[in-house]
C-alpha cells in the first residue's frame, strides 16, 4: 500500500509539467535572498561606504593614505600594533604548548579540571578580566605588592599604562586560543613515534627538537596567525590597559571618529587594518585550513 | 616517550610547573574578581580587611545597572530570534539548494566573523547617522545580528549537513509541501543545531561591545557599554559585583552545556 503511494507520488513527480518559472528561482536560492540582502544592505554596503569616504573626504584624492603613511606619529601607531601583535603571539605560542600539552598526557582528572579553567577564563566576559588586570597591575597592585613584599624589586614595576601591561592582559585573552588549535594536532600524534626515537637512540631533548616540534609546528603556526590577527585589531584591552604613547590602530581608529571627526583619516586607517587582516587570514585559508590538513 | 605522562622523566617536573603556572595565571583574576566583590573596603585592598555585601546590594539597588541589563537582555533576544530565523533558511539554501556559488556563498556568510569589529563599528555608525538611527534599539539590534548571523548559519548548515536528505523527500512523497516537509520534521531532527545556534547568538550579542560603544546613546546602553563607561571613570567595587556575577553565569552556563552534551551523546 505504502508502496503503492510512493509509486504513485513518484509517478506523479514525473508526469508534472516542466516547471513554468525560470529555472534560477527554483533551484532553492529563494530562501538565502533575506539573509543575503540582509548582509549586503547592513554589512557590506556600510563598510564600502566608510572605505569611500577615505577617499573622498575632505576631497577626492589618496592625501589620507599620504598622512597616515607619512606622519611619524601614525607609524609609532602602527608600530606599536605590530610589537604588540608579535610579542602576545610569541609568548602565546610559548605558554601555549606546554599548557596543550599537558592536557593531551596528565591523568583524566587533571587534564579536565585544567582546561575547565582554560574555557571558563576564555568564555569569561572580556571586560571582567580586563578588570581583573586593571586591578593587578597598578602600582600598588597586587603583582608589585607581592614583589617589593618578596625584595625581589624595591620600587613597583611600570606595569599599568605601559606595553608590557598591554602585552599581559592579551596574552591573557589569546592563551586559550593557542591551547585550542594546538589540541587537535597533539591528539593526532602517534606515541609509538617517540618510542621509535628512543629506540633509535634520542635523547629526550633530541626528541623533542626533532620530532615533537616539527610535528606541531603546523598547528603553532595556524594558531600563532589567528592570535597574530586578532591581536592586530584589538581594541578594548589596550585602551584600557595602556598609556597614549602606545596606542594601537585600532585605538588610533576610534579616536579619530569619537574626538577628531575625521572621518576620511579614520577610513583609511580601517582600510589598512582591513587589508593586512584579509590578507593574512588569505594566508591562513591557503596553507593552514582543516581540510588541507587532512588531505596533506 | 615524549607522550606519555609516566615516562617523560624529568620533562615531567617542567612540564607540570609551567603547566602549573599557566593555570594559575588563567585562574588567579576570576578568584580576584569574586573576592573583590566581597571585599570590605571600597579601595579595592588585597587581601581584603574584611568581608561584605554591601557592593552586591549596592548594585541591585542601581536603577542604571538594571536599566543596562534589562537592554542587554532584549537585544540579544531580538537578535536571537532574527539570527535563527535567517541562519535557518540560508541553511536550507546552502545545504539543499542546487544553484551554482554555493560555496562561495557560505563564505559570504562568515565574512563578518573575519572584520575586525572596530572596523564594522564605525561603518555602522557613519550609516546609522547618516539614516539618523545612531543610538536607537534598532541600530543595536542590526549591528549585532550581523555579527550573530555567522555563527548562526555555522551551527544550523552543520545540522542540516548531518540530517538525512531522504527525510524530507519521504515526508513530501507522503503528501507534505516542502516548507511543510522542512517545518514538521527537519526542525525537530536539527533541534540540537538550533539550540546552539539560538545560544551563540545570543552570547555574541550579550559580549559584544565594540561595536555596541557606536551604537549606545547616553540613554540606551548594554550591560558591556555601561562596565567601559565605569572602567574609564574609575575602579569601583560595583564592577568587581557585575564580573563575578557574569562569572557564575559563564559557569553555570559551562555546566548546563556539559549536561546537554551528554544528553545529546546518548
Amino acid at each position: 500500500m505504502a508502496d503503492a503511494i510512493a509509486v504513485k507520488g513518484v509517478r506523479a513527480a514525473q508526469a508534472a509539467p516542466p516547471p513554468p518559472a525560470p529555472r534560477r528561482l527554483r533551484n532553492g536560492f529563494a530562501p538565502a535572498v533575506p539573509g543575503l540582502a540582509f548582509l549586503l544592505l547592513c554589512f557590506m554596503l556600510p563598510v564600502l561606504a566608510l572605505l569611500l569616504r577615505s577617499l573622498t573626504q575632505p576631497q577626492w584624492g589618496l592625501q589620507n593614505y599620504a598622512a597616515l603613511l607619512a606622519t611619524s606619529t601614525y607609524a609609532n601607531v602602527l608600530f606599536n600594533t605590530f610589537a604588540v601583535a608579535g610579542l602576545v603571539t610569541g609568548i602565546s605560542a610559548l605558554l601555549g604548548l606546554p599548557l596543550a600539552w599537558f592536557l593531551a598526557v596528565a591523568p583524566r582528572f587533571w587534564s579536565q579540571l585544567v582546561f575547565g579553567i582554560v574555557i571558563l577564563s576564555m568564555w569569561t566576559n572580556l571586560l571582567a578580566r580586563t578588570y581583573a588586570w586593571m586591578v593587578l597591575l597598578q602600582d600598588t597592585g597586587i603583582i608589585n605588592n607581592f614583589l617589593i613584599w618578596t625584595g625581589i624589586i624595591q620600587n613597583p614595576l611600570p606595569l599599568f599604562g605601559t606595553m608590557a601591561g598591554v602585552v599581559i592582559g592579551m596574552v591573557y585573552i589569546m592563551l586559550p586560543f593557542m591551547v585550542l588549535s594546538l589540541r587537535g594536532p597533539l591528539a593526532a600524534l602517534d606515541a609509538s613515534l617517540f618510542q621509535a626515537a628512543s629506540l633509535c637512540g634520542a635523547s629526550r631533548v633530541q626528541a623533542f627538537t626533532q620530532v615533537f616540534l616539527p610535528l606541531l609546528a603546523p598547528g603553532l603556526a595556524a594558531g600563532g596567525l589567528i592570535i597574530f590577527v586578532m591581536s592586530l585589531g584589538y581594541y578594548i584591552t589596550p585602551s584600557l590597559l595602556g598609556g597614549a604613547q602606545d596606542m594601537m590602530l585600532a585605538e588610533l581608529i576610534a579616536q579619530l571618529v569619537q574626538t577628531l571627526l575625521n572621518w576620511g583619516l579614520a577610513g583609511a586607517a580601517s582600510f589598512l587594518l582591513l587589508v593586512l587582516t584579509l590578507s593574512l587570514y588569505a594566508v591562513q585559508i591557503r596553507y593552514f585550513s582543516p581540510r588541507r590538513g587532512k588531505e596533506g | 616517550m615524549l607522550m606519555d605522562f609516566a615516562r617523560l622523566g624529568w620533562m615531567r617536573w617542567l612540564l607540570c610547573a609551567t603547566a602549573g603556572a599557566c593555570t594559575l595565571f588563567l585562574l588567579a583574576p576570576l578568584v580576584l574578581l569574586i573576592a573583590l566583590s566581597f571585599d570590605s573596603s571600597p579601595w579595592l585592598q588585597f587581601p581584603p580587611p574584611g568581608w561584605t555585601l554591601q557592593w552586591y546590594a549596592q548594585v541591585f539597588h542601581d536603577p542604571d545597572w538594571l536599566a543596562s541589563f534589562i537592554t542587554s537582555l532584549e537585544v540579544g533576544s531580538c537578535v536571537t530570534v532574527l539570527s535563527v530565523l535567517l541562519g535557518l533558511l540560508c541553511g536550507f539554501a546552502i545545504t539543499r539548494g542546487q544553484f551554482r556559488g554555493r560555496e562561495i556563498l557560505r563564505g559570504f556568510f562568515l565574512t563578518p566573523m573575519i572584520l575586525p569589529s572596530i572596523v564594522l563599528g564605525i561603518a555602522l555608525y557613519s550609516a546609522f547617522l547618516w539614516l539618523h538611527i545612531a543610538g536607537s534599539f534598532a541600530g543595536f539590534v542590526i549591528a549585532h545580528l550581523v555579527l550573530a548571523l555567522p555563527f548562526s548559519v555555522v551551527a544550523i548548515t552543520g545540522a542540516l549537513e548531518q540530517t538525512d536528505k531522504s527525510l524530507e523527500d519521504a515526508a513530501m512523497l507522503c503528501g507534505a509541501g516542502l516548507w511543510e516537509a522542512r517545518v514538521r520534521v527537519i526542525l525537530p531532527a536539527i533541534r540540537h543545531g538550533l539550540f546552539g545556534a539560538a545560544l551563540f547568538s545570543f552570547l555574541t550579542s550579550w559580549d559584544e561591545v565594540v561595536v555596541a560603544i557606536f551604537m549606545a546613546s547616553p540613554t540606551l546602553q548594554t550591560l558591556p557599554v555601561r562596565m567601559l563607561g565605569e572602567l574609564r571613570q574609575d575602579l569601583s567595587p560595583d564592577i568587581a559585583v557585575v564580573s563575578s556575577l557574569l562569572v557564575l553565569a559563564t559557569a553555570l552556563l559551562m555546566g548546563l552545556a556539559a549536561l546537554f552534551q551528554k544528553e545529546s551523546a546518548r
